[in-house]
């Protein structure tokens, strides 16, 4: 029995160390990366954070399968400008895309000037534009100055729209008699308007609009029946991708617009990591001071277990690769302070049960069992809370949820099974089983 | 054993008397909604020094937005022994949100008149009114599923001290903590913003935590001591608790006083604001379970129980 106490007290010591000892410097062949690697949010790396709302007419529903259709799209167009390591995701009923992008992967596409980067990437949620293809009034030009300083005469949008971004499924380069073009392929209701217009305007042109911007006007040869174009002309192999892309990839149902920009210098979140981090030190210096004046054993043993708590919490953080940001943290701080408050109530009521003349073993025993009702009613309603602020909460408020819910799980059994197993495993050792040891003054036991 | 509940009187009053400064502060000072829940602009832009002119700097942003626009001089600190930087924080427009290209324009127009060097860093924060009186709506959406759902769960496993009743003086504490933390921001002007539902949220689940605690007790000593009087059983749980309360209460706060401390000295705003609500809030958290819920809790017994003699 006592040798059996031993072993799972030398076990859960070498996982507690385990923990740590991956948490600080990762275990890569498992995939986990070192804490200090961690990915942090936009609020420390600082970053881009960004909510985009489809603009449609009031009344008209947006479906979640447009959502994830945009979604697809704007992914498809940070990949195009070199942002891979970013957030992306749809969120609330109403619907939203909620855009995060880090810093660091802004320098990374080349631009070291966060002036521009920002500007660009902002530009780049923001103009998300409506495609369509217009019938055109050969008599409505203007002038336009070009990126390269040139002059080029374009159309004025008309507003008869032929086909628009939807009706394109597919939109490639290709080439044809010899040269570069753009192929075109149709669904069937875009295939049958098409026909209808490029019988109608043969030899015209048909301009292609990103917004009120002309993007191209290619003049109509043949009426194209099939839903198969190609768009001809003296492309160079990069502007063929780009109108190929344009076609493609401006097909977005709606456009989007942001209603919600953060940019976050990654200078300032790193003043407020700093602080955060010190304080949890001090912090946990601090408390360990006071649990073991307190309760002198098991306040050490108490201790043990919260590095095992703040370290599995990490552990499992890494292996989630989720962000780290600073509600985050706020809630990892909670959920340490909830393992200390359960490591404190099974204490305070060892103690109680010790004043009544239990020996230490079975002081311990009843300690734990009776505090457990109280532990578990307090944890669940934290989770209560955790759970619903990371189903409706958003952004910051979501990752609160999450590291409070995670926490709180794992102090729960931390308390109930590092805490127990060293306690019972330290009250068999003769010598320590004084009253002294635990809290209590000697005379107490009289009272 | 000291005997607390027969003081409930006073602890009442205590409680009265903060919640009625709170109230009147919101009549003084305004409910102050940050830019997160009432949309607008906020520009920070790091300057050289903090020798420049804040109406100069209030002026340009003025004049390129055509809005109101409210300038301060904040000081931040990124680590220990590094220089202070000095921050320009402009918030422009109230109720009201400026696009990117104005956001730009403002910021590459101050950063030229005042000759701010190319390497130093600015953020903007910008949103749409109608977003956020959006998030506002859901977060007290969340802390209102959140307060029902833990006032169901109490009701179900504390049935031996009637759950109802047991429910409802916890969910009174609660509205007591509430108005508690609103007093602090109101009192201190701390514009609301998310980290206030996440502070609110968190207090009432610590507060809860507390009063459970507290049931718990009494629901064992119910059991234990079946012919107590309730006055008695009331106060025998919450002394054989309170030095549990008192010692997680002190670790708690003494956690949440190292940010607020270091945010401080540090200057940085969005851990001070949200450090503070939460000392307090802790505080209130403890002092309701103990002082609010179970002599209540007591009182509605006593009352009951004299009905069904007479």
């Amino acid at each position: 029995m006592k040798r059996k106490g031993w072993t799972r007290f030398a076990a859960v010591i070498a996982v507690i160390i385990l923990l740590v000892v991956v948490a600080m410097f990762g275990a890569e062949f498992i995939g986990l990366k070192r804490i200090s690697e961690a990915r942090f949010g936009i609020d420390i790396s600082g970053g881009v954070y960004a909510t985009l709302y489809p603009d449609v007419e009031p009344g008209r529903e947006v479906r979640a399968e447009e959502l994830e259709a945009a979604k697809l799209i704007i992914g498809q167009r940070l990949d195009a400008r070199g942002i891979f390591d970013r957030t992306l995701y749809v969120e609330g009923d109403r619907g939203r895309l909620v855009l995060e992008v880090p810093y660091g992967s802004k320098v990374a596409q080349g631009s070291e000037n966060q002036e521009i980067s920002d500007q660009e990437l902002i530009d780049a949620i923001g103009q998300t534009s409506l495609l369509t293809f217009q019938e055109v009034d050969e008599n409505m030009t203007m002038l336009r100055e070009e990126a390269d300083g040139t002059i080029r005469q374009v159309y004025l949008p008309t507003g008869k729209i032929i086909i628009d971004g939807s009706n394109v499924s597919e939109s490639r380069t290709t080439t044809y008699e010899g040269q570069l073009a753009v192929s075109l392929e149709l669904d069937s209701d875009g295939a049958q308007k098409f026909a209808e217009a490029t019988r109608r305007l043969i030899d015209k042109p048909i301009a292609i609009f990103l917004d009120d911007f002309m993007y191209s006007a290619p003049v109509v040869t043949d009426a194209i029946t099939s839903g198969q174009a190609i768009i001809s002309g003296r492309f160079t192999a990069m502007e063929a991708k780009e109108l190929a892309d344009t076609i493609k990839f401006g097909s977005l149902p709606f456009k989007l617009i942001p209603k919600m920009i953060n940019s976050i210098s990654p200078t300032l979140g790193e003043g407020a990591l700093n602080v955060a981090i010190t304080a949890g030190i001090i912090a946990f210096i601090i408390i360990a001071f006071f649990m073991v004046i307190r309760y002198r054993i098991p306040g050490v043993i108490a201790i043990i277990a919260l590095i095992g708590l703040i370290s599995s919490t990490l552990v499992f953080l890494s292996s989630i690769r989720a962000s780290i940001t600073l509600p985050g943290i706020a809630g990892i701080i909670l959920s340490v302070g909830m393992g200390v408050d359960a490591n404190i109530i099974i204490f305070e009521r060892i103690k109680e049960e010790l004043l009544t003349g239990k020996s230490f073993r079975a002081a311990i025993d009843a300690g734990f069992k009776r505090a457990f009702s109280a532990i578990l009613d307090a944890n669940i309603t934290t989770m209560i809370v955790a759970v619903v602020l990371y189903m409706l909460g958003s952004g910051p408020i979501k990752g609160f949820g999450i590291t409070l819910g995670l926490g709180v799980a794992l102090s729960f059994l931390t308390a109930l099974t590092a805490s127990r197993i060293m306690l019972t495993a330290i009250s068999n050792i003769t010598s320590l089983q004084k009253l002294s040891y635990y809290g209590l003054k000697e005379a107490a036991i009289n009272d | 054993m000291i005997n607390l509940m027969a003081k409930r009187k006073t602890f009442f009053l205590v409680s009265i008397v903060l919640i009625a400064i709170g109230i009147g502060a919101i009549f003084v000072n305004g409910i102050v909604l940050d830019i997160q829940f009432q949309g607008g602009t906020q520009i920070t832009i790091q300057m050289n020094d903090s020798n420049y002119e804040l109406h100069e700097a209030s002026a340009i942003a003025q004049e390129i937005s055509g809005k109101v626009v409210t300038a301060k001089k904040l000081q931040t600190h990124i680590s220990d022994g590094a220089d202070w930087i000095n921050l320009l924080m402009l918030q422009v427009g109230t109720k009201e949100s400026l696009d990117n290209a104005t956001i730009m324009e403002i910021i590459n127009t101050i950063r030229s008149e005042f000759e701010v060097d190319s390497s130093n860093t600015y953020e903007s924060q910008s949103i749409d009114p109608l977003i956020g009186a959006e998030l506002l709506r859901n977060g007290i959406i969340a802390a209102l599923i959140a307060s029902i759902l833990i006032v169901l769960y109490v009701w179900v496993r504390f049935s031996v001290m009637n759950g109802l009743s047991a429910a409802a003086f916890a969910l009174i504490a609660l509205i007591h903590d509430t108005l508690i933390i609103f007093s602090v921001y109101t009192v201190f002007k701390i514009p609301l913003n998310e980290s206030f539902i996440a502070a609110l949220l968190t207090i009432l689940g610590y507060s809860l935590n507390d009063t459970i605690i507290v049931y718990d007790r009494i629901r064992e000593n119910a059991r234990l001591y079946k012919r107590t009087d309730v006055e008695e059983l009331v106060n025998r749980s919450v002394v054989q608790t309170l030095s549990r309360s008192i010692n997680t209460s002190v670790t708690t706060v003494i956690a949440i006083a190292c940010v607020y401390v270091l945010a401080v000295i540090n200057g940085i705003d969005s851990l001070k604001f949200f450090a503070f609500p939460l000392i307090i809030g802790m505080i209130s958290g403890t002092y309701s379970s103990i002082f609010i819920a179970s002599p209540l809790w007591m009182m509605y017994k006593k009352a009951t129980r004299r009905k069904v003699r007479a």
